[in-house]
């Protein structure tokens, strides 16, 4: 049987908001294909084999946990992160998470704090909370349905540089900023958003689609269909409320 | 008395019977938006008048519960008590019911108040009423899209609880760990109670357990024992930090199906006719209260012992051959607790399960994840997912290992279908939300199984 191994980055701190839903999605998935599932909590301090990993997920915290995994993640963490992602391992990093996948975080006082640099962004603090359910136009990713249902809840306000593109265009919410229109990244094997809800449950077409590009490199693709009428059923009625809201 | 005071009194007066009368539920707030707006001070003056003083009861859950067990120990002096029964816990709701009690004189007829104050309320309920007795029950995961993260509710907390007046005691739960910090770091030494029943404490940490790191060296705490969300006995592998020494601690904890409950305080048995450890909780809450104000251990027995359960919440009813109970959960922890309590201790099997994600909801229904379902996959039989968001609870089951019927957003029809594949003389647990609680009582009063909830 296939391993497919999911490795949650701070669990126990970085662990807001249901993420453990996008675990589970990915998880569940993975076993009704017939393939081995395992999760790997990646806590503080130094972890061996990331190596083996096909999905790293990272969430988002409160305040006071970020802080506690910073130092931790700089440097402990960044170097096995950016050499198992190199080796065609897929990430999807949650609103906390997210905003360390850039180059830097500045506070509301013009304090910048670095982060892991793997893409090309950075957030600065906002002064408005995004809060609600956010629809996303996903077309670019060629994805069926084209569309990302969730939910924001956040205060960074993230900007994306030249070098990568959006995970796609917010049709209902705010997205990375509020002023841009887009939402997320999706860069290589890397994607980033501010949406939870959980993410990955409702929409199981991102979910198949982060696996299918992890498991590339073990040549496993195209993956076995599943029955998602229920999933799809409860994105499609998100998405229409939503919109109909907004029409 | 200002005759702005007494005017407000009577603007908030005929809006109470105006909304009665013309069928708009029991007129629990709009009362006090109106008076407010004629008199802001209203609820400060009315306050005054009370010659005992008054408790405001805060925390994530079991706020309606235990604001009714301390209700029944002042009652019982005896004492003319005015509260906000109805889960009204806005300042809104907390002046309407100080209007309610009030004579057209402008002057509150009562001599104890007793508030259910929203945690984000806590500071301008405490400057306005002025309380004996803080009652801070926990601190969990609640509806983030409301009021921002736990922390900044911690600080809102702490700081309302340092404006106490100078008589005035603060009881905090010391078994939840972000309320043994805040208490802590007070100018004045709190009440302290919680559970000391290793026995009953002996299961782990829940999914939703979010308190979990030392707040003086950043280490993940250790767990002695857990009994609710993430409250137990804790403390810090390095010695920094751990729950405060009890003043008043729960021992020898018996639980009874979701009819009674006993526990040793005081080295007396106190018996409660609620269920389940969160229950618990609520009544070692109340009685520590009581302890506060100097009441006696044998008279807070005799009291918590007739308080049956607050509307919505563990309440039961018996319809079409059936045996109903509804039970409210709002969050996580909550959710767990119910679902945990309804398998193990009244051996649950047939559910609807509500979830709906308005405004005093939650907007967020993110939270489901966090539940553990996954209690249900071994015995449950029929689970009905209901509710604005059923779909999206639908598909948190079907994660879960849980078969589950097609989902139901119209909660009629959802009572409807667990009606029909439950057999008759077995027992239908109905997990709610709040307002899915609130639709769903209403619902079942206009099909003649409940009374209105301002009756009962």
């Amino acid at each position: 049987m296939t391993k497919f191994t999911v490795g949650w980055l701070y669990p126990d701190l970085m662990n807001i908001y249901g993420d453990r839903g996008n675990i589970l999605t990915l998880v569940e998935r993975a076993r009704w294909r017939g393939l081995e599932p395992e999760v790997v909590e990646l806590r503080k301090g130094v972890h061996t084999g990331l190596d083996d990993i096909d999905v790293f997920f990272f969430g988002g915290g409160q305040d006071r946990e970020q802080a506690l995994v910073y130092d931790d993640l700089l440097e402990l963490k960044a170097e096995p992160l950016t050499r198992a992602l190199a080796g065609g391992a897929a990430m999807l990093a949650v609103c906390g998470g997210y905003q360390l996948l850039g180059h830097y975080y500045q506070t509301a006082d013009g304090e910048r704090y670095p982060g892991l640099g793997l893409l090309d962004l950075h957030t600065e603090a906002g002064h408005q909370r995004c809060i609600g359910n956010v629809v996303v136009d996903v077309s670019g990713l060629s994805l069926e349905p084209d569309t990302l249902v969730g939910f924001e809840n956040h205060s960074g306000r993230t900007f994306l540089g030249a070098g990568v593109t959006p995970l796609g265009r917010v049709i209902a919410g705010s997205g990375n900023n509020g002023e841009d229109g887009t939402e997320g990244v999706a860069s290589g094997t890397i994607f980033g958003t501010y949406l939870h809800g959980s993410l990955l449950p409702k929409n199981p077409h991102l979910a198949d689609h982060i696996t299918a590009t992890a498991l590339q490199r073990r040549g496993v693709i195209p993956l076995r269909e599943l029955d998602d009428a229920l999933e799809l059923e409860a994105h499609r009625r998100v998405r229409d409320r939503e919109l109909a809201g907004r029409r | 008395m200002p005759v702005r005071t007494a005017l407000a009194v009577m603007a908030g007066k005929a809006t109470g019977s105006l909304s009665r009368l013309t069928g708009r539920g029991g007129g629990t707030t709009f009362p006090g938006d109106v008076a407010r707006a004629v008199d802001p001070q209203v609820l400060r003056r009315l306050a005054r008048d009370l010659k005992g003083g008054a408790v405001i009861v805060t925390g994530t859950n079991g706020k309606t519960t235990t604001s009714r067990l301390v209700h029944a120990v002042l009652e019982g002096l005896p004492a003319r008590v005015v509260a906000n029964r109805a889960g009204a816990n806005l300042i809104y709701g907390a002046t309407a019911a100080a209007v309610a009690g009030a004579g057209v004189d402008g002057h509150l007829r009562a001599d104890w108040g007793v508030f259910e104050i929203d945690e984000a309320t806590l500071p301008a309920a405490v400057d306005e009423i002025q309380p004996r007795a803080v009652l801070v029950l926990n601190l969990f995961r609640d509806q983030l899209d409301r009021y921002g993260e736990l922390e900044l509710m911690a600080r809102t907390i702490q700081r309302a609880l340092d404006k106490l007046p100078p008589e005035a005691v603060a009881v905090l739960n010391a078994d939840d760990p972000r309320i043994g910090e805040l208490g802590s770091h007070l100018s004045r030494k709190p009440l302290w109670f919680g559970l000391d029943d290793r026995e009953a404490g002996a299961q782990p940490l829940p999914h939703a357990a979010d308190a979990r790191t030392c707040p003086r060296c950043g280490a993940t705490l250790e767990f002695d024992a857990v009994y609710v969300g993430h409250d137990g006995e804790y403390r810090c592998p390095n010695g920094d930090f751990a729950r405060p020494p009890l003043d008043v601690a729960a021992r020898h904890l018996r639980l009874r199906g979701l009819e009674w409950l006993g526990l040793n305080l005081d080295g007396q048995l106190v018996e409660a006719r609620l269920g389940g450890i969160y229950n618990a909780y609520n009544v070692t809450a109340a009685y520590a209260v009581g302890r506060a104000l100097g009441l006696e251990p044998a008279y807070l027995a005799q009291r918590l012992m007739s308080v049956a359960a607050a509307f919505g919440r563990q309440e039961r009813f018996e319809a079409a051959g059936r045996q109903f109970t509804i039970l409210l959960a709002k969050n996580p922890t909550g959710f767990n607790s119910v679902l945990r309590d309804s398998i193990e201790l009244a051996r649950g099997r047939h559910y609807l399960i509500a979830l709906n994600d308005r405004i005093a909801d939650g907007t967020d229904v993110s939270w489901i994840w966090d539940v553990d379902f996954e209690l249900l996959r071994p015995s449950v039989q029929i689970v009905v997912p209901a509710g604005d968001r059923a779909y999206d609870l639908a598909v948190r089951l079907k994660y879960a290992g849980v078969k589950a019927e097609p989902p139901q957003v119209d909660l009629g029809q959802a009572l409807d279908r667990v009606l029909a594949l439950t057999p008759e003389g077995q027992h239908t647990f109905l997990l709610c939300t709040y307002t899915a609680m609130l639709d769903l009582r209403a619902l079942l009063v206009k099909r003649g199984w409940l009374k209105p909830y301002w009756a009962t």
